[in-house]
């Protein structure tokens, strides 16, 4: 769901137009929408850089994790989900909101990851990490909205 | 429901792939025409009764249709008209800043032409007043958002039709 989509949800159930600071909400997410898209670009293209160097800035901080383990399909699996969650971040960005985080990727993950035995403490700094590196990829512009996605999905875990 | 945005980014996630040429510029596109969206919505908002008042002047007013026997006849039934046409008119707007139909389908035209043969309202009067209320919003919000709405009003028409 996007914030076009939310706000109209939140008109509708109160079965009134937009009100004025709902509208003033989606003229600033328009606003930004040329950020948006570069954010997204930027993120795409960088995927597999970030979870290169976000991995050896992990591994350096927490060397005793499955990923690290030396089982390279551990490492393989562990890293495209880590692909996968800056994927989710983007649609975010072009959202606006973070159903898209929620809904295809924290609904239900801590029973994934205690059942396929991944400590969640490894995956919240994991997750930190490739935070850093995307925000150094970013301008701040770009950072400021990728940002609080990323740090919603560090809160998760 | 679904607005352009989610239309895009839910078929990409089924095939685990980032949103890319074509359907970036879809949203890119879209982004642009959010002023002009969110223009129209605040003006038709905060004119909706006054719009609505024109539209029924225009295509329902001093015909068989208000007098006794008709179907806005009593009064109950044209205070029902002017919700529904109200429905419409916020249903129009809401699709139209979505750039998206499905909320139409999901809110209004869902079982609406059984509702409305069950209850002896005529179709063909309720597509002149959509009619209608696309030149009032037009006349309202200038022709290039008004082309717009076009887009949703028209929807409504191919629903009842």
């Amino acid at each position: 769901m996007s914030i076009v989509a939310k706000v109209i949800a939140q008109s509708d159930r109160a079965e009134r137009f937009l009100s004025g600071a709902e509208l003033t909400q989606l003229q600033d997410f328009f606003n930004g929408g040329t950020t948006r898209i570069s954010a997204a670009q930027k993120l795409a293209a960088n995927q597999q850089k970030i979870v290169d160097e976000g991995s050896k800035r992990f591994w350096a901080q927490c060397p005793n994790t499955p990923s690290n383990s030396g089982d390279p399909q551990k490492t393989s699996l562990c890293q495209r989900d880590q692909g996968w969650y800056i994927r989710l971040v983007s649609y975010c960005v072009l959202a606006g909101n973070s159903k898209p985080l929620e809904d295809i990727g924290l609904d239900g993950m801590r029973d994934m990851y205690v059942s396929l035995r991944v400590p969640l403490p490894n995956l919240k700094l994991a997750m930190r990490c490739l935070k850093e590196v995307a925000m150094g990829l970013l301008s701040s512009e770009e950072a400021a909205l990728a940002g609080p996605y990323f740090d919603q999905l560090v809160r998760a875990f | 429901m679904q607005d352009t945005i989610t239309s895009v980014i839910n078929p990409a996630d089924e095939k685990g792939t980032y949103l890319e040429g074509g359907e970036l510029d879809k949203l890119k596109q879209y982004f642009q025409t959010g002023t002009l969206r969110v223009k129209a919505a605040e003006q038709i908002g905060s004119s909706a009764a006054s719009i609505i008042s024109d539209t029924v002047a225009k295509s329902l007013l001093y015909g068989d249709i208000t007098l006794p026997g008709g179907n806005m006849y009593p009064t109950r039934r044209y205070a029902a008209c002017l919700r529904d046409l109200t429905y419409f008119l916020r249903y129009a707007t809401y699709a139209m800043l979505a750039a998206d139909a499905s909320i139409l389908d999901e809110r209004v035209l869902n079982g609406l032409k059984d509702t409305y043969s069950s209850l002896g309202v005529p179709v063909e009067r309720t597509v002149q007043a959509v009619q209608a209320m696309k030149e009032v919003v037009t006349q309202r919000v200038g022709a290039e958002a008004g082309q717009e709405m076009d887009v949703y009003l028209d929807h409504i028409v191919n629903g009842l039709s």
